[in-house]
């Protein structure tokens, strides 16, 4: 329910809104919030719809590995809105090997995923979004694109194209008003998460002494993510671009923390 | 070959640790150093090094120290800042004593030799100025706030200085040091509940599978003071066995 004086505080009111990986761990809380904040928001993902609750998210299939799926998606924002106001590329998958480990095949997975869908998505929406006269583009990069986690080689890999891809966009399409900034996650709490752990043996423990090692002893949620994708979707964040805001709890501020 | 050959050095800090052996890389290579520290004359230096008493942090005492290199060698052509301490403190936790004594080595001390030296190694032609940094300057180590924030000053005094004085011939890069095993370093394990397992903690987050030595940081300032490095100016280094590459947080090891 929203009154007056809510609808007024909604940042994001009118805006249209794509996030990809809509119905993932971060992609639903990033939908959740740009609802909220007045945005007409599409969840594309390649299934999930099902779980969709507020009315303003429409789940669109979407498969961002696919060209023909990115043409599909924009053609059908532009026939319902003629134009696009912000993109956010949240899909994204990860492989748990080393390079020896990793097959060609996995190789090619996770960068058709995270890298191609970042760049397929991006292409088909910018001239929705010069139809707009601006906009927002937000990828997803990784605090794994800075520092490697062992045994994650090919999505380390990703995130750092990811960021450089996002820099590169930046420059590129900055005259139009097109912003591109990444958000660059540590630690956050979603499925992905828990995946990775999984093969660690004693979840809890685990989850506990990751806790212990942030500055701010607790791991990130999907809807800390989503603060900051607001902020940057939003006008108030107008000056900035082709930055790689990392978010991680402090994580990465400090020196490895030995158990002194 | 001696890369170094006929080079004149100077290296601050240079009684034991990583000053040690950067005194006795850059003889190894041909160099003629002088050193310094705030104590006695170690007294066991190879031939060709001369010592003297001198505490960075006071001006006079670093015009002596270049009053006695155009003595003894007539020109310079290599700056080491090396000489550093450590306060384990957090901010609160710190007094202005500690500020003046950590500040006066690690970032005025730095400044001061630097002021000094480089109107001499323009006037040879240029030279070679390596300033010791730390990851702790990039990265925060808990509770060791000025220690932290001085490295940090290393670091951007290096770019500028490489910028200013490039058009003199004055190379200057930083090193950053990770974990070498020096007194500074055994001591911080000993502040550990059990020193046996932090040690082992410590290593298993090293992809290299060793702490580093003296001797990795001075084969670097051999190479950054020779003509091989000729074309790096205003960088920082990380010499750390891949510590700061490697998440902290990895599950193997919990």
């Amino acid at each position: 329910m929203s009154t007056e004086s809510q609808q007024e505080k909604q940042s994001l009111s009118g805006r249209i809104a794509v996030v990809t990986g809509g119905c993932g761990g971060i992609g639903t809380a990033v939908c959740a919030r740009l609802a909220r904040e007045g945005a007409q928001v599409y969840a594309a993902d390649l299934r999930g719809g099902d779980t969709i609750k507020a009315d303003e998210v429409i789940f669109h299939e979407h498969d961002v590995s696919s060209e023909e799926s990115a043409k599909f998606l924009m053609a059908e924002v532009e026939r319902q809105h003629g134009r696009l106001d912000i993109l956010v590329n949240a899909a994204g998958i990860e492989i748990e090997q080393t390079i020896e480990e990793t097959s060609l095949e996995d190789w090619n997975r996770i960068f058709a995923v995270n890298v191609t869908g970042t760049f397929l998505t991006s292409k088909h929406a910018l001239p929705l979004m010069r139809k707009a006269g601006s906009g927002s583009i937000i990828n997803f990069g990784s605090y794994d694109g800075f520092i490697a986690d062992p045994a994650l080689a090919a999505y380390c890999a990703t995130k750092g194209a990811v960021h450089a891809l996002t820099k590169a966009m930046a420059c590129d399409h900055g005259a139009e008003n097109i912003r591109v900034n990444a958000i660059c996650p540590g630690f956050i709490d979603t499925p992905m998460l828990n995946s990775f752990f999984g093969s660690s043996g004693d979840i809890e423990s685990l989850k506990n002494e990751v806790r212990r090692v942030h500055p701010l002893k607790r791991y990130g949620t999907p809807e800390d993510v989503a603060g900051l994708v607001n902020w940057l979707a939003g006008d108030e964040a107008r000056y900035a671009s082709g930055q790689l805001w990392i978010l991680d709890g402090g994580l990465t501020a400090q020196v490895q923390q030995m158990r002194l | 070959m001696a890369r170094l050959e006929n080079k004149i050095a100077v290296v601050t800090g240079g009684s034991r640790g990583i000053g040690r052996a950067i005194v006795k890389a850059l003889v190894e290579e041909g160099a003629k150093v002088l050193t310094c520290g705030r104590g006695n004359d170690p007294a066991d230096f190879p031939s060709g090094v001369v010592w003297q008493t001198a505490d960075v942090s006071i001006p006079e005492a670093v015009e002596e120290l270049s009053r006695t290199v155009t003595e003894r060698f007539g020109r310079v052509d290599i700056l080491v800042n090396n000489a550093g301490i450590q306060i384990e403190k957090t901010v609160p936790d710190s007094s202005v004593e500690d500020w003046e004594n950590l500040m006066g080595i690690n970032a005025k001390g730095v400044f001061l030799m630097c002021r000094e030296f480089i109107p001499m190694l323009a006037e040879g032609g240029g030279g070679s100025i390596i300033n010791i940094g730390s990851i702790s300057g990039n990265h925060a180590d808990p509770a060791m706030a000025l220690y932290n924030a001085s490295k940090a000053f290393v670091h951007g005094l290096t770019r500028s200085m490489a910028v200013d004085h490039g058009h003199q011939g004055i190379r200057c890069n930083a090193i950053c040091p990770g974990w070498i095993m020096t007194e500074m370093a055994d001591a911080a394990f000993e502040m550990a509940k059990n020193p046996q397992a932090a040690k082992a903690d410590a290593l298993a987050r090293h992809p290299s599978g060793r702490f580093g030595r003296p001797e990795d940081i001075a084969n670097a300032v051999v190479w950054l003071a020779s003509n091989d490095s000729d074309f790096m100016t205003g960088q920082t280094l990380t010499i750390d066995g891949g510590l700061v590459s490697a998440s902290p947080l990895q599950p193997t090891l919990f």
